[in-house]
């Protein structure tokens, strides 16, 4: 029988989890628990990372027996557009990001001033400061916290995925024949829940580290209040580009997450340019990418379109531009609007509508107009 | 001449009204994932309407339209009493809507603009905003189908 992960029930997994770190002792720093109402954002310093997927084992291990399974056959979407994506059955991968693995490793060897630099990444969700998923789920599912943790609340999503079509990055991924759509019209409108990182956000409440922080031996990850991190990722950067023999000038390009998508609340800094490190990911990507679907082929499944769960790092513009910019519109327009029914228009209307003759009949009166 | 040359802002003005709210339902609509979903965005033409945020500048401009006819109807208004409108909600009731409609969907604009708020409040207005929508295609389609059919029996025994 598949378990029902309510809100309560992920908080109180989560409390315990605090309960059992507060115990030992491994909580968040003294400043960053002051700082709470604020947002927090995480700087993740590769040059520190050996790639021993410590974190991501403990992000497994905190969060993935909590999440529900499918009970029975899942349903199919009329009209079968919508593929049914079912990992329930492969919760052991981990090389990439599934509903039921919210953080993985890349391991990359990147050319760079003609010699191999073998690099680390931790990926997982990059918790945007004005995140569209968030902003566009249209009902309210995907959520932002005052702390900068954006997360998807299980209880209300229809997994529609409308949150990974807007991310830059397609992080949040989808698993069918859970959630509320089952209670709805599950063949006609949604097709699971949409999953993703949320940043611990239970143990945050209780002013503990996410797991993925408190697990790593090489302290790879930080967090602390937004200003204070971007101040730290722009100094460690700087130190990153001198090191590489690059102008202090070029230190943006040592650093990912600071800008992209309008600013996040993960920053990495890694000892190499990001476009080179992008160049090599993306090359890297296409190969595991068609093994991939060479495998789910084979396994009878319909090969996943897009990225399959390996987010890039190249550059993103911010997505909610143009609506920052249209609202402006929306703000000058009652006034234009106003303006003109009080001006010099109004003289030629009113002289219009003096000499204008009350409706015919109740019929013609009632024609046009929508409500 | 019909009425509608008469009302202040004549044929256009009914029109623009039309086209606003006709843009923002269907914006509207296509924000939730059901364009490529029901194969609409298949249609020649229609690939455009599966882009969210296409679709979103969408509804924004159609939003300023219609604030931007509110706005001149209420200009009017003040200048002058009375008079006949062929355009816009005729009651209470569809009022209220439009009402309900600015104030939520305002909300969801400063959210999208980057200003906090918090997620049980946001889910709400998004909630009440397509509540609302629904309301007022509803009602407006109903409306509409009176409309022609008091049209028709006043044609018939005139």
């Amino acid at each position: 029988m598949a378990q029902n992960i309510s809100r309560r029930a992920f908080l109180k997994t989560g409390l315990t989890a605090a309960a059992g770190l507060a115990a030992t002792g491994l909580a968040l720093p003294q400043a960053v628990q002051a700082s709470q109402g604020g947002e927090l954002c995480t700087l993740l310093d590769l040059s520190k990372c050996i790639g021993c997927e410590a974190c991501v084992e403990a992000c497994r291990e905190q969060w993935q027996a909590g999440l529900p399974d499918p009970a029975g056959p899942i349903p199919r979407s009329l009209p079968p557009r919508v593929p049914i994506e079912d990992w329930s059955r492969r919760k052991d991968v981990q090389d990439r990001l599934t509903p039921y693995n919210f953080l993985y490793l890349e391991h990359l060897e990147v050319p760079h001033q003609g010699r191999q630099v073998e690099l680390h990444l931790p990926r997982r969700c990059m918790h945007c400061s004005n995140p569209p998923c968030s902003n566009l789920c249209p009902f309210g599912a995907c959520q932002t916290e005052s702390n900068g943790a954006v997360h998807i609340e299980q209880d209300v999503c229809l997994g529609g995925a409308k949150c990974k079509n807007v991310c830059p990055w397609h992080i949040p991924q989808r698993q069918s024949g859970v959630g509320l759509y089952l209670s709805l019209m599950p063949q006609y409108m949604g097709n699971g829940v949409m999953r993703k990182c949320h940043r611990c956000l239970p143990l945050l409440a209780q002013g503990q580290a996410p797991r993925c922080i408190e697990a790593c031996p090489q302290q790879v990850q930080s967090i602390g209040p937004r200003r204070e991190q971007e101040g730290k990722a722009e100094a460690l950067a700087r130190d990153m580009a001198h090191k590489d023999g690059a102008s202090p000038e070029k230190w943006r390009d040592y650093v990912y997450g600071l800008m992209e998508n309008g600013g996040t609340n993960t920053i990495y800094v890694a000892p190499l340019p990001f476009k080179e490190i992008n160049a090599a990911l993306l090359q890297d990507h296409q190969e595991r990418a068609e093994k991939d679907r060479a495998a789910e082929q084979k396994a009878g499944r319909r090969p996943e379109a897009g990225n399959l769960g390996r987010p890039h790092l190249g550059p993103v513009k911010d997505s909610m531009a143009d609506a920052k910019n249209l609202t402006l519109a929306l703000a000058v327009a009652p006034l234009a609007g106003l303006a003109a029914g009080l001006g010099r228009f109004l003289g030629k209307t009113r002289k219009l509508a003096a000499s204008a003759a009350p409706p015919a009949s109740p019929a013609e009166a009632q024609k046009g107009g929508l409500s | 001449m019909s009425i509608h040359d008469l009302t202040p802002g004549g044929r256009p003005a009914r029109w623009l009204y039309g086209l606003a709210t006709g843009l923002l339902v269907f914006s509207g609509m296509a924000q939730l994932p059901m364009m490529k979903r029901y194969y609409l965005a298949d249609l020649p033409g229609m690939a455009w309407s599966e882009d969210f945020f296409i679709t979103s500048n969408l509804h924004y401009l159609a939003g300023a339209l219609l604030l931007a006819l509110m706005a001149w109807r209420l200009g009017l208004k003040a200048r002058q009493a009375g008079g006949w409108w062929s355009w816009g909600p005729r009651g209470a009731w569809g009022w209220t809507l439009l009402a309900v409609l600015m104030v939520t969907g305002a909300g969801k604009v400063a959210r999208n603009a980057g200003v906090y708020l918090p997620p049980d409040l946001f889910m709400a207005l998004g909630l009440i905003h397509l509540g609302a929508a629904m309301a007022f295609i509803f009602t407006g389609l109903g409306s509409l189908i009176k409309g022609r059919k008091a049209e028709v029996q006043g044609r018939q025994t005139a």
